[in-house]
């Protein structure tokens, strides 16, 4: 997934960065509102880190003006403002969740794998993917009785397509979700990516649609059910 | 309109009786001016009268004994009346020896005594008057009739203080009235102040007062301005130091797991973890001393009656203990009260994390809101000795357990409760079972207002 990060404090936020991009998500951080203004219309985002309490501004507000323009990325609020009535202020202005400082980085990682499978439209981390088995919160793949083992960038990538099983994704999306503005993209890393996940899960499980882009396989997908039996 | 019997020491009750009893004492004491006076005037008038009754009787007889000389009757002779009536003055003429030569046809002699002094005189039973002539040889002594002046003066002091008992009690049902009705923006300002707890400081409103209690209401007013720039100015510091302490202790957590992550096997790595649970525990500390400093620093009372169940929901849902607890709430679905809605979701907290980090993991911790505001938390375990219970309230005392945690959170459930002026009761057993801890809190429930 491609995530902003709006976060003031450096030292916090850089740990935040590191654990989100480890985690094989893109991130962009933005120190103010006005950057992270200029950053989500620069680009698409999958999910938001707002932090409330900022240089130029209320987190709030800027969400309120988000939800307002029809935004509908997924937000989830990191605030050292721990009262319940802030809490409930935060979802009504139209948060999906709310992580008070000073929180777990494991945390932080299930909860935004968590934002971002509602998001997806299946809530539950387990899911079958014709002879794959994911745990998507666990980030284990079994096929054949055999566990497989991705790295985060190769998960990030293949969690682009269970995401979307059906849709077609170009090179140019698949690039915006992993890279972000400071990070290089040479020519050849998605196809580079593909090509190991094809090695790894099996040459079916992505198909390539020439000139358009890629997805998950037909025959693959002929087997998917939401969860295993 | 309450007209209930005030309480000792209440203005109502001391203006009612101070005016009435005043106005009830000036009036007897004119009642009994007015006896004396009228007595004095009236002992001067029936004397007059005695004595002209003596002077006019005097020629009279004189002039009749001399007729009746000639006759020579030695007989005494009444006067004849144009017909027997009561008298109220009654005379004898006597002579030298004590001879009664002449009476008045209703006197009674035993009135008269055989030698009664010149003049005014007490007799056994009525006053007299006695006039002696022609050289001692003719005495006419005139007698009132006995009790006749004490009964004229008792039936004009009968007839001024008749009033008076009628007009006591309306007098008294008239003061207590008015008196009320005087009062009555004076109780309503008390009952508005009472009805404020800690932390409600909304101004009061002076129209309707009297002039001598508005400035008192106005001074109350500036007071509780003064409270609540302080309430606000404590509690701005204390969510500004939230905010504060907040963010470094999350930047170091932060980096610490990010170092750990990083690092490889070794005691490096065994030394981050160990900063790892001490940035932990210095988190859940200062997270229960800012709580505490909320609970007994900040405002409990809510700007407006808010409901708790949503704040219970929270609760619930941040501590993910699905399973661990059962969960009871109000029948309505939702329970308004006046307890601030971040206190309340302090206490549930802090009551709902003791539970399950005190009680038998095996078993489910129930934690029940009802529809009048009893909020209840049983842990299960074994049944605790009053003592324990006891020490368990005190700070820093974290009870036998090897669960981690400050020994604060009773603290603050009991700060708050203090604040809000509401119980708290422990029972072990709970109630309704054999084991278990059951604490319970009431919660101040909103009253119903129209809207």
């Amino acid at each position: 997934m491609r995530v902003l990060l709006v976060e003031d404090d450096p030292i916090l936020g850089s740990a935040v960065r590191d654990q989100v991009a480890a985690d094989g998500h893109g991130v962009d951080w933005a120190k103010r509102l006005a950057d992270a203004g200029e950053f989500v219309r620069l680009a698409h985002y999958d999910l938001i880190l707002l932090d409330l309490m900022l240089p130029d501004g209320r987190g709030l507000d800027f969400l309120r003006g988000r939800r307002q323009a029809g935004d509908t990325t997924a937000v989830i609020i990191l605030t050292a403002r721990d009262q319940v009535s802030d809490r409930i202020a935060g979802l009504n202005a139209g948060a999906d969740d709310y992580l008070v400082k000073p929180f777990d980085l494991a945390e932080l990682s299930a909860r935004l794998s968590a934002v971002a499978r509602r998001y997806g439209g299946n809530p539950n981390p387990l899911l079958q993917i014709g002879k794959l088995t994911l745990d998507l919160a666990a980030r284990s793949i079994v096929r054949d009785g055999r566990s497989i083992s991705l790295t985060a960038r190769e998960w990030a990538l293949f969690d682009a397509f269970i995401q979307r099983p059906t849709m077609l994704l170009s090179k140019a999306q698949l690039e915006e979700r992993l890279y972000t503005f400071d990070s290089e993209v040479e020519s050849n890393t998605i196809e580079v990516y593909v090509g190991r996940l094809r090695k790894k899960l099996g040459a079916e499980v992505i198909e390539t649609v020439r000139g358009m882009g890629y997805r998950l396989g037909a025959a693959t997908l002929a087997g998917t059910g939401k969860s295993p039996p | 309109m309450r007209i209930a019997w005030p309480p000792k020491g209440s203005l109502q009750r001391r203006l009612a009786l101070a005016l009435t009893g005043g106005v009830m004492a000036l009036w007897l004491l004119a009642t009994v001016a007015a006896g004396l006076l009228l007595r004095h005037e009236i002992d001067e008038v029936f004397d007059s009268a005695l004595q002209e009754v003596v002077q006019r009787v005097l020629p009279l007889a004189y002039t009749e004994i001399l007729a009746r000389e000639a006759d020579a009757g030695p007989d005494p002779q009444q006067v004849a009346s144009v017909g027997a009536h009561r008298e109220y003055i009654t005379y004898i003429v006597r002579d030298a020896e004590g001879r009664s030569l002449l009476q008045s046809h209703d006197a009674n002699l035993s009135q008269f005594p055989p030698n009664p002094a010149h003049g005014f005189s007490d007799g056994p039973s009525s006053r007299l008057y006695t006039e002696v002539a022609v050289s001692g040889t003719l005495i006419v002594t005139a007698a009132e009739r006995p009790g006749h002046r004490q009964k004229a003066v008792r039936d004009a002091i009968k007839v001024l203080a008749w009033p008076l008992i009628l007009l006591l009690p309306l007098g008294i049902a008239g003061t207590w009235v008015l008196v009320a009705v005087t009062l009555r923006p004076v109780v309503a300002f008390r009952h508005e102040i009472e009805a404020r707890s800690s932390g409600h400081l909304a101004p009061v409103s002076v129209t309707h007062l009297p002039s001598e209690i508005a400035p008192v209401a106005e001074a109350v007013n500036a007071l509780m301005a003064r409270v609540r720039r302080a309430l606000d100015a404590e509690r701005s510091f204390t969510a500004n130091s939230a905010h504060e302490l907040r963010t470094p202790v999350a930047a170091a957590l932060a980096q610490t797991q990010r170092l750990r992550a990083e690092l490889p096997e070794g005691p490096a790595l065994a030394r981050t973890v160990e900063i790892e649970s001490a940035l932990k525990r210095l988190a859940r500390l200062s997270e229960k001393l800012l709580q505490l400093a909320r609970a007994e620093g900040a405002s409990l009372i809510g700007e407006a009656p808010q409901d708790l169940v949503p704040a219970l929901r929270l609760v619930l849902d941040d501590l993910s203990i699905e399973g661990a607890v059962e969960v009871a709430l109000p029948e309505a679905g939702r329970f308004v009260s006046t307890l601030d809605m971040d206190a309340f979701a302090i206490l549930a907290r802090n009551l709902i994390e003791n539970a399950v980090k005190h009680g038998d993991a095996s078993q489910p911790v129930r934690v029940a809101l009802t529809d009048d505001g009893r909020f209840s938390v049983v842990s299960p375990g074994p049944v605790l000795e009053p003592e324990l219970i006891a020490s368990m309230t005190q700070r820093f005392v974290r009870g036998a357990t090897t669960a981690d945690g400050v020994g604060l959170g009773l603290s603050i459930v009991m700060a708050i409760m203090r604040g809000v002026g509401g119980e708290i009761a422990f029972a072990s057993p709970a109630s309704g079972q054999e084991d278990g801890l059951e604490v319970t809190v009431e919660l101040p429930a909103a009253k119903l207002t129209a809207g």
